[in-house]
């Protein structure tokens, strides 16, 4: 740090020379300094847009599949015709309080409502239309299915659930959303910020859970928490409009910092899924003796292709190989984002693990959702270089007006960690 | 409802177009935040390109001078806010960092082993994590399953003649895997919802199947009714009076090149009979 190159050449000989200089000498400073950096840049701009925006596109469609392949069994997972009744669910959650709004009425009407209307709202997470009241609106749709019926999920609702919740605290529609297009309309013709589609929404929001709270459907907490998002969007929406000047720039650095902290539990979230994966597997004899990949393959629930899994699995060699590699990729993985080269490396082999197993143990849905958990760790790099690709594929036509949105000379290697 | 993410936009013209002409950029999503920090660092970037996040409206003019100040450099926007701005903003930087702290040590004791802590702060961990934040992440963990297990079916039918006849087994999850087999996108219905109610009624039954309470008691429910949905209440040319479960486990044998010796005969846990009721059926 202040190290005086002299000062370390000259050998420490009589008591005259001066004391060798402290390493720790401006230390504090330099934490200092670093502090102020990083609560600038977290509070400046919601960090990590594009990694944000994938982890928001990568669950919303698992889910929008999820609902839509699930629609002819929709009834005999979560309606009033599963095997799972809605009186056993509510017996259940009387014991857990868990958040379901499909308890708030066992008819029909109700779940093919809430069922649509989860469909709708991964859509609008999706695209990223509206995206702060969509990512509040997926959640409660998430929540609602998947705790009413507890015992149809496995590893892929599981993670997608906490997702859905992590989600609703971030800024993930920045880029790759409609929001981000129709903002940049309005900064490019400047016109007054006259919002009638975001009032109905807001006031329809309203009225919903008015009605809820009104008839004791909601529990405190979640009462609580849902009145105060609305409450906090229409503090937003009264600041923007009638104080631009700093009442509106602190509440967008409280956003951004809300943004990042939301940002942080996803990562780690994701270094703890592997983590728990990988340490829990080093105990096991079979992933000791390198035989453990051989027995999924014969488990005939996750078979859909018995030939294609009895060929993997008849080759030792091989299933030595993917056992112990499998256990060495999760096991390092967290301690490999240090070094974004070799945290890289074993993000594509994660990548293409799951989506091996999608096909190989017929898991699509539980492959998807870990491959948009992975996808937080993309470089920034990489996920503009496959937007790109994505809208001149989509957009042949309109290749020419696709606005530049960086200038050559930029860095594009920069990733979320 | 007014959106979050407008703003950073509107701002980001707003300093294109502001009285001084210096052009500046938020840099929400153009920017990469690593390279920006990079750049803050060497120093010697154009200024067109970086520079401290804007704070929105505190003017530009401040924002020129205070890079020069090196700590206000450091700080960005904030340096420009008013001292009851940053006591708000230090407010939410306290919160959002305790709130993330407490979250991650919470999902952290709770998918980690058994240890000091967790042990000592059962109850609060346990009320913070369920129901929402439950996770399981031994995928195949310590070791993967090594057996294969069927749930099989029976019923007792009324004829029409008043005899009382029972059925053959019925392999429930047979009918399953059928329905998996060569199927690239398997349902919930074929995968989960057997499998996971068998493993539910095992977990919250002893050996002989006496039920650990409301959790054991749903679990024999919830099996029943499954049974019961896919008999139908008629079934052989009878009304359905009782059903009988049983499952069938067989382990899967040790891989050829192994020297190791498995018993892969199958075990049959049969449970007693139960009585349907017709409200089981819908």
């Amino acid at each position: 740090m202040t190290d005086q190159p002299t000062a370390a050449r000259r050998p420490s000989t009589g008591p005259a020379t001066a004391p060798v200089p402290s390493p720790f000498a401006g230390l504090l400073r330099g934490v200092d300094r670093t502090v102020a950096r990083g609560l600038s840049r977290i509070t400046g701009s919601a960090i990590a847009p594009y990694q944000s925006a994938v982890v928001r596109i990568g669950f919303s469609l698992t889910w929008l599949l999820f609902l839509l392949r699930e629609w002819p069994h929709r009834d005999e997972l979560y309606g009033p015709g599963s095997p799972w009744s809605w009186d056993m669910a509510r017996t259940l959650i009387g014991t857990n309080h868990a958040f379901s709004v499909l308890m708030w009425s066992d008819s029909r009407l109700w779940f093919e409502v809430v069922y649509t209307a989860a469909i709708a709202f991964s859509v609008m997470l999706l695209l990223g239309w509206r995206t702060r009241t969509a990512s509040i609106l997926f959640m409660i749709g998430v929540l609602a299915l998947q705790n009413r019926s507890v015992f149809v999920g496995d590893g892929g609702d599981n993670v997608l659930h906490i997702m859905a919740i992590y989600l609703a605290f971030t800024r993930c529609g920045q880029v790759w959303s409609l929001d981000g297009r129709r903002a940049r309309r309005a900064a490019a013709c400047a016109a007054p910020g006259r919002d009638p589609v975001g009032l109905v929404l807001w006031i329809g929001s309203a009225l919903v859970l008015a009605w809820a709270t009104a008839v004791g459907d909601l529990s405190g907490f979640w009462a609580v928490a849902l009145w105060t998002a609305l409450a906090t969007q229409a503090a937003w929406w009264l600041v923007r409009r009638h104080a631009p000047g700093e009442p509106r720039t602190v509440l967008d650095m409280i956003a951004n910092l809300v943004h990042g902290g939301a940002m942080l539990v996803i990562v780690v979230e994701v270094c703890l899924v592997y983590a728990t994966a990988g340490w829990y597997k080093i105990q096991g004899s079979r992933w000791e003796d390198g035989t453990a990949l051989y027995y999924p393959l014969h488990l005939n629930d996750f078979t859909p292709w018995p030939a294609l899994s009895h060929a993997l699995a008849g080759n030792g060699l091989m299933v030595m190989l993917i056992t112990y590699g499998t256990v060495i990729v999760q096991v390092a993985f967290p301690f490999t984002l240090f070094n974004r080269r070799v945290k890289n490396v074993l993000l594509a082999l994660m990548m293409c693990e799951h989506a091996g197993i999608a096909v190989i143990l017929g898991l699509p849905f539980f492959s998807l959702a870990m491959i948009a958990a992975d996808a937080v760790f993309l470089p920034t790099g990489f996920l503009r270089w496959i937007g790109d690709r994505v809208v001149r594929l989509l957009r042949p036509a309109r290749r020419a007006v696709i606005p530049r949105q960086r200038s050559a000379d930029e860095p594009t290697t920069s990733t979320l960690v | 409802m007014e959106n979050l993410h407008g703003l950073s936009y509107r701002r980001r013209h707003e300093y294109r177009s502001g009285a001084n002409g210096h052009s500046e950029e938020t840099g929400n999503d153009m920017e990469p935040p690593e390279s920006r920090a990079a750049d803050e660092t060497a120093g010697s970037s154009p200024p067109d390109t970086v520079g401290p996040p804007a704070s929105g409206d505190a003017g530009t003019a401040a924002g020129d001078a205070a890079r020069t100040a090196d700590g206000a450099d450091e700080l960005g926007g904030i340096s420009r806010l008013s001292v009851t701005s940053r006591i708000v903003l230090a407010l939410a930087v306290a919160a959002v960092t305790v709130g993330a702290a407490v979250h991650l040590a919470m999902v952290f004791l709770h998918v980690a082993p058994t240890n000091t802590l967790s042990q000592k702060y059962a109850q609060a961990i346990n009320g913070y994590i369920y129901p929402e934040f439950e996770q399981n992440w031994k995928l195949f963990a310590p070791n993967p399953l090594q057996e294969n297990s069927d749930v099989q079916a029976r019923a007792e039918v009324r004829k029409p003649d008043g005899t009382l006849v029972t059925t053959g087994w019925v392999d429930l999850t047979a009918m399953d895997i059928a329905r998996i087999r060569h199927n690239p996108i398997p349902s919930h219905t074929e995968q989960n919802e057997l499998r996971r109610a068998w493993s539910f009624y095992t977990d919250t039954h002893d050996d002989q199947n006496r039920s650990n309470g409301l959790r054991g008691d749903l679990a024999q429910s919830y099996v029943l009714r499954i049974v019961a949905h896919r008999f139908g209440p008629h079934l052989n040319g009878g009304d359905v009076q009782r059903v009988q479960v049983r499952s069938a486990t067989a382990a899967v044998g040790a891989p050829p090149w192994s020297t190791e010796k498995i018993d892969t005969r199958t075990y049959y846990r049969v449970l007693p009979w139960w009585a349907v009721s017709p409200e089981d059926f819908t």
